[in-house]
């Protein structure tokens, strides 16, 4: 919790004492997005802790931002509220001024404006857009607290990074992995395989890391006409957009180790 | 209207018993004393087309500028009291410069109508501590022309703020006639090169010299290049083929 | 500045079907500065036990010496060579004497044990730096790059590969960690032990 700390010096009276505001805390989890030819797949676990305790189980890392676009906050959990909270009001300012909703790179660049304006009292958050392009490609941006972006295929985020990161190289990448003579690494993956790799990587980060567990959210955006790629097969897949005229956004739910 | 002449037409920010804001209303005539420009719009592209009056021979007709560039994509020509127009295109460039420093994307030729036509309203006596505005309504029209998501479009603003779309448009002393012009000539598959073409020959009719190279200006806005004034050599390729 | 990570480097070993594998980055450096890419930090310790020892490098000459020490006299007083698990104690106790000033190691460590019916058990085991033991049955993990080491073998590791299929997902789990860290990498060194031989293998990795 943000805190005041007096730091210990003489305590005579009349003479001078140093205090000290911490306005940060840091509440674990971890977010992780991978884009596909047509999809983007944007996902998080949903446990907040603080130190060794737990705040809650279900506290949604993942927020859904227009029909396109789905957006991941990681670190200081009111800071990131509150972000998500003003990109929406930005969004919204956007859609009036401008009469459509905002393009998924818009959105990327506008985060960036946004989080450089606090370059010196910053959003302590790692910020992971997904969405759709403007083109129907699937896209992934990454930021770091302060605004600095890339548009990539995969990233992950988080207290469990480290434990991810390295392990979607290998899978999505296919770092390390000599392709057979005439059969070139594909580009990009399909949609179950991906969301399987989504889970495993949570799996994988619940077994070995403390801050992560409890739930998994995995928002699906698929690309408009785009067909459903097996998601239709899989365990409790909800629709979130009302019509399938544009691009449409799914929910998936796993629970996760507790302990 | 100057019949009803009173005490009402003298506040720039107060309405006569008739619901009328007569400075707003010069502003707008003063409009048609500047020289005439015109605007078409093509599925290829925006044309628009300025005549340069220029009453000294020993006038560089080359330092009048009429026609000036908003952004890559957008263009915008002018009638009136030009010294204004700058105070306003000033606005059109920041407004376009700082939507795409925000959202990496072109800003659309609404939006920055929109924006201009803002700034045209904030005039009036500014009170204490409010930040200064400008004294009187701008006496200036523009023909603001640009390609955007939904293609070549042009618009027109006056002192008024307000905005309205054209597929063609004339503005200024000839406006009139040049308009009745644009009304028979323009069709909907009309090409750049046509538009071009008409742009000229309605300047001609209305224009008191004869027209040449020196006392026209033509600018385009098209899909692969963007906005562009025409040189002296495509100008008159085009004043030769008309 | 810590200690651990003055030199850099990583090790991990996993259980394969009737073998286990062990590996390690190449690396020595001094902080940031790269000063060797052929830096051993397994060792062999019998025909069927090895020995990783990420951490400071001046601990790793010293220790290895150490332990050649204390398994030689062990072989000299006992008569015969040393079981995985005894030497896991070994390394243990060795550690745990220097408690208050302890070596700024992590010993990681793989072996086949001698079972009762004659045949091997795979056996893995690591170490604090002051010698508190972990038995795990799949992997261990230790040095620099553990966390990343950790993600990737929790992601590819199964029960039951075969030592072609252990080499394989050890050399996959060593390269993709160490990418991902700036203090390990420029060459990993795979050895994979099976009841009759060890097969020991350098792989080429990315040398930034």
């Amino acid at each position: 919790m943000p805190d005041m700390v007096t730091l210990s010096r003489s305590s005579a009276p009349g003479q001078p004492q140093q205090r000290q505001f911490n306005p940060y805390t840091e509440n674990g989890g971890t977010i992780l997005a991978i884009s596909g030819a047509d999809f983007s797949v944007v996902a998080g676990d949903t446990r907040q802790s603080e130190g060794y305790s737990i705040q809650t189980r279900y506290a949604p890392k993942v927020f859904r931002l227009t029909d396109k676009a789905v957006l991941a906050v990681n670190g200081f959990a009111a800071d990131g509220n509150m972000f998500v909270k003003q990109v929406r009001q930005r969004l919204e300012w956007y859609r009036h001024a401008h009469a459509k909703d905002m393009p998924l790179r818009a959105i990327a660049r506008l985060i960036q404006t946004m989080l450089y304006a606090r370059r010196f009292f910053p959003y302590y958050v790692y910020n992971i857009l997904g969405g759709i392009e403007e083109d129907g490609s699937g896209a992934v941006y990454s930021f770091d607290p302060v605004g600095s972006y890339e548009r990539e295929s995969c990233r992950a985020a988080g207290a469990a990074q480290s434990l991810v990161q390295p392990f979607l190289d290998n899978q999505i990448y296919f770092k390390n992995q000599v392709p057979q003579p005439g059969r070139p690494h594909p580009k990009h993956l399909p949609l179950t395989t991906v969301i399987q790799l989504v889970i495993d990587s949570f799996t994988s980060a619940t077994e070995r890391h403390i801050e992560v567990g409890d739930g998994l959210e995995m928002y699906i955006v698929l690309a408009k006409g785009s067909p459903l790629h097996g998601l239709e097969s899989i365990d409790g897949v909800q629709e979130m957009t009302a019509t399938n005229e544009g691009e449409r956004i799914f929910i998936i739910r796993r629970n996760l180790k507790r302990d | 209207m100057f019949l009803t002449r009173s005490e009402y037409d003298r506040g720039v920010n107060t309405f006569s018993p008739e619901g009328r804001l007569f400075q707003v209303e010069y502003a707008i005539e003063a409009i048609k004393l500047g020289s005439t420009t015109v605007g078409v719009r093509t599925d290829e592209g925006v044309i628009l087309g300025v005549e340069k009056r220029t009453q000294s021979p020993l006038l560089e007709s080359s330092s009048i500028e009429k026609i000036m560039e908003i952004d890559t994509h957008l263009g915008c020509a002018m009638s009136g009291l030009t010294a204004d127009a700058r105070t306003m295109i000033d606005h059109a460039r920041v407004t376009a410069q700082n939507h795409s420093f925000t959202y990496d994307e072109k800003i659309k030729v609404e939006s920055v109508t929109q924006a201009v036509c803002d700034l045209a309203l904030r005039f009036g006596e500014s009170v204490h501590d409010e930040e200064a505005m400008m004294s009187r309504p701008f006496g200036v029209a523009l023909l603001i022309a640009g390609i955007d998501e939904l293609g070549p479009q042009l618009y027109h603003t006056d002192p008024s703020g307000t905005f309205v779309r054209y597929q063609a448009k004339a503005i200024g002393s000839g406006s009139e006639a040049a308009q009745a012009e644009l009304q028979d000539k323009w069709h909907s598959k009309m090409t750049l090169k046509e538009a071009q073409i008409l742009c000229l020959r309605i300047l001609k009719q209305v224009m008191e010299e004869k027209l040449d190279r020196h006392n026209v200006q033509i600018a385009q806005v098209t899909t692969d290049k963007g906005f562009e004034i025409l040189d002296e050599t495509r100008l008159t390729g085009i004043i030769e083929e008309m | 500045m810590s200690i651990m990570e003055y030199n850099g480097g990583s090790v991990i070993a996993m259980v394969g079907k009737d073998c286990v594998a062990i590996a390690s980055d190449l690396r020595l450096g001094n902080q940031a500065l790269g000063i060797s890419s052929n830096f051993q930090k397994i060792f062999p310790v019998t025909d069927r036990i090895y020995l990783g020892l990420p951490g400071l490098a001046t601990d790793v000459t010293t220790l290895r010496e150490r332990f050649r020490f204390r398994v030689n006299m062990y072989t000299i007083k006992e008569g015969r060579e040393i079981e995985p698990e005894t030497f896991a104690h070994l390394v243990s106790s060795t550690l745990y004497e220097r408690r208050f000033g302890p070596y700024f190691i992590e010993p990681v460590m793989a072996g086949l044990a001698k079972s009762a019916t004659g045949g091997f058990k795979p056996f893995i085991a690591a170490t604090d730096l002051i010698g508190c033991l972990n038995f795990a049955k799949d992997f261990v993990v230790a040095g620099t790059a553990s966390s990343k080491l950790y993600g990737v073998a929790e992601g590819l590791w199964e029960p039951d590969l075969e030592p072609e299929q252990l080499f394989e997902t050890i050399s996959q789990t060593m390269l993709n960690a160490v990418d991902r860290d700036a203090y390990s990498g420029w060459g990993v060194i795979v050895h994979v032990i099976e009841k009759d031989k060890v097969t020991t293998r350098t792989l080429k990795g990315r040398m930034d």
